[in-house]
């Protein structure tokens, strides 16, 4: 499974497999990219090991997004984070599945670049990051109603993002 | 004579290698150049932009100020969301192409190109020779254009007005050249999924050449002008210093990265396109500061320059397009012609290309920084999920990092150094 990865990655699956053992969901590889899917309790400790590990040394989060696959309906939504190493070179991929309502704790604490990426996800397709210092709408206004990337939310159409006129001046 | 001349160069590098500050020195500096007040009761906000001039597009700052100084920033970005990913969920392949180059409008053929670069990997397409060289040339264009554009602009935050036009003129050249290739002057949609849309047209070898040529004098002028201007020196030397540490936090990458004394380009480092077969060099600066984010640019377009005259001359005949039926458009000059690229036209446009199921992230050197295209796909014509990490969306966030115990004015200069439009934040 694992021959189209290049040999530093294997580096780091071997030494997340070393710590995380059983703990980590799958790994799965497309295109020379590894993917590693984690619990979401496990979340916070799979990052950090990947930011302080001396062999892995991720020190950039490239970036957080979020996704829903509502086909999966225990689990329909998803976050998915890219790390890379200025040290090594390598990248690594790293997911949590989470069901609707669930929360997942920020990682702004570990890279600071997440909080846009949180902010963005969350008004999107409304998944909480606990913790985050300022969860608040990024790129629709302040009072849009509803999670405009979900798959169910339409292209099209004139729900929410009405411009609320009493709100001037609180914002 | 040279025996002194090696000497003397020799001396020169050493001098250059001791003026190499450590990353110890930058922190330093920078903790000495920032002001660390307490907020007093005296704070005052006021709101820069979205509409102030030197904002760039529609970015919006919340500035704390004591007196003069920056206590906190707070960006509002959004006044440009378009929900591109939104629709990309909702296109073809193809059709997305359109809707990259409108991210980043300055350098739209390196939006392009990011995304059928993450695309190709995803399908396992194989560009063509011919195809690779004229990406490469075009990106490098238009990593001439931002850049010039930049200068401009960026000039005149600091106070010029003649420099703007100026740098307008020249830029005309360089869209000049993408008009006759592309057919448009800025949003080009000029890459297709397996290679470009379009051959060099009749002539364009020439015009480009000249336009290369000529280019590099003029910078050097210009270079020289602004190197020599007082004023400029004095509101870009040791303002804004931005270590590489912190540039990693906050993923800051492109120029900013570089003049703070990191080589890192993708260029290089995860090379793609006729990069691997052209020679250039990386331009690195080590001061972080504004006045190294202008000289990084400077060195680039002109190395871009080289890379551009090494693609005409090394420029291999043959397809410009993958033969791919299943992937790639057919070549357009073929459709009216041959049966079977009528068919394959007519299936990629009304069906798209059958990708298999998967997740790829796929990162390009543009001009602003490192754009990362991510795209899962499960399977068929249209892409499940399409997340297009764009330099300006971090650059924007990291405005407060970059600016916070400095003085209002100087905010206008190190926000302009790092090179934010607001289409590619706000997509």
């Amino acid at each position: 499974m694992n021959e189209g990865l290049d040999t530093s990655l294997t580096v780091v699956l071997a030494k997340l497999e070393k710590r995380f053992g059983g703990r980590l969901r799958k790994q799965t590889e497309c295109c020379g990219d590894l993917t590693i899917t984690v619990e979401p309790e496990d979340w916070m400790r799979v990052l950090s090991f990947c930011r302080s590990a001396r062999e892995l040394a991720f020190d950039q989060l490239d970036c957080l997004l979020g996704d829903h696959l509502p086909e999966r309906t225990g689990a329909p939504f998803e976050v998915v984070v890219h790390l890379l190493s200025h040290t090594h070179g390598h990248r690594l991929r790293v997911t949590t599945p989470l069901a609707e309502g669930q929360d997942l704790p920020t990682i702004t604490g570990l890279w600071p670049s997440a909080g846009f990426d949180e902010r963005e996800a969350w008004e999107m397709y409304g998944i909480v990051f606990a913790g985050h210092p300022d969860l608040r709408r990024l790129l629709t206004t302040e009072d849009f109603e509803g999670f405009p990337m979900r798959k169910d939310f339409p292209l099209r159409g004139t729900v929410g993002g009405r411009i609320r006129t009493d709100l001037r001046g609180k914002i | 004579m040279s025996g002194t001349q090696d000497t003397q160069g020799l001396v020169r590098a050493a001098q250059a290698l001791s003026r190499r500050p450590s990353l110890e020195e930058l922190r330093e500096r920078k903790d000495r150049t920032r002001r660390h007040l307490e907020p007093t009761g005296d704070v005052m906000t006021i709101s820069m932009g979205p509409q102030h001039p030197s904002m760039h597009g529609v970015y919006r700052a919340v500035l704390d100020l004591d007196g003069e100084v920056i206590l906190a920033v707070r960006p509002e970005i959004g006044n440009l969301h378009r929900g591109v990913e939104k629709l990309c969920e909702h296109r073809t392949y193809h059709q997305i192409i359109p809707l990259t180059d409108r991210l980043d409008y300055i350098s739209g053929f390196a939006m392009n190109h990011g995304f059928c670069e993450a695309a190709e990997k995803l399908m396992g397409v194989e560009v063509p020779a011919r195809g690779r060289y004229i990406r490469t040339m075009t990106h490098e264009l238009c990593r001439i254009s931002n850049h010039i554009l930049w200068l401009g602009t960026s000039i005149m935050d600091l106070g010029t007005q003649t420099f703007f036009t100026i740098c307008f003129r020249d830029r005309e050249y360089v869209l000049d050249l993408f008009e006759m290739l592309t057919g448009a002057r800025m949003t080009h949609s000029f890459a297709r999924i397996g290679g470009v849309a379009k051959d060099l047209p009749d002539g364009f070898d020439h015009r480009c050449r000249k336009v290369i040529d000529f280019l590099p004098k003029r910078l050097a002028e210009y270079e020289r002008i602004i190197k020599q201007n007082r004023i400029f020196l004095k509101r870009a030397k040791n303002v804004g210093i931005f270590t590489s540490e912190d540039c990693h936090a906050w993923r800051v990458t492109g120029p900013t990265l570089r003049a703070a004394g990191i080589a890192r380009d993708l260029r290089k480092d995860e090379p793609y396109a006729a990069y691997p077969e052209v020679e250039f060099d990386v331009a690195v600066e080590y001061n972080a500061d504004v006045y190294d984010r202008f000289l990084v640019r400077m060195k680039e377009m002109r190395e871009s320059c080289k890379i551009i005259r090494q693609c005409l001359d090394k420029m291999p005949p043959g397809p410009f397009l993958a033969p791919d039926a299943a992937h790639s458009l057919p070549m357009k000059k073929n459709v009216l012609r041959d049966s079977a690229a009528m068919i394959q036209d007519f299936y990629q446009v009304f069906r798209g290309p059958q990708v298999p199921r998967g997740s790829v992230y796929r990162c390009v050197e543009a001009p602003k920084g490192e754009m990362g295209v991510y795209i899962r796909s499960e399977g068929g014509a249209k892409p499940a999920r399409v997340r297009f990490s764009t330099p300006s969306f971090y650059h924007g966030q990291a405005v407060p990092a970059l600016v916070e115990g400095e003085m209002v004015a100087d905010m206008i200069a190190i926000f302009a150094s790092v090179d934010v439009v607001l289409g590619d934040c706000d997509r």
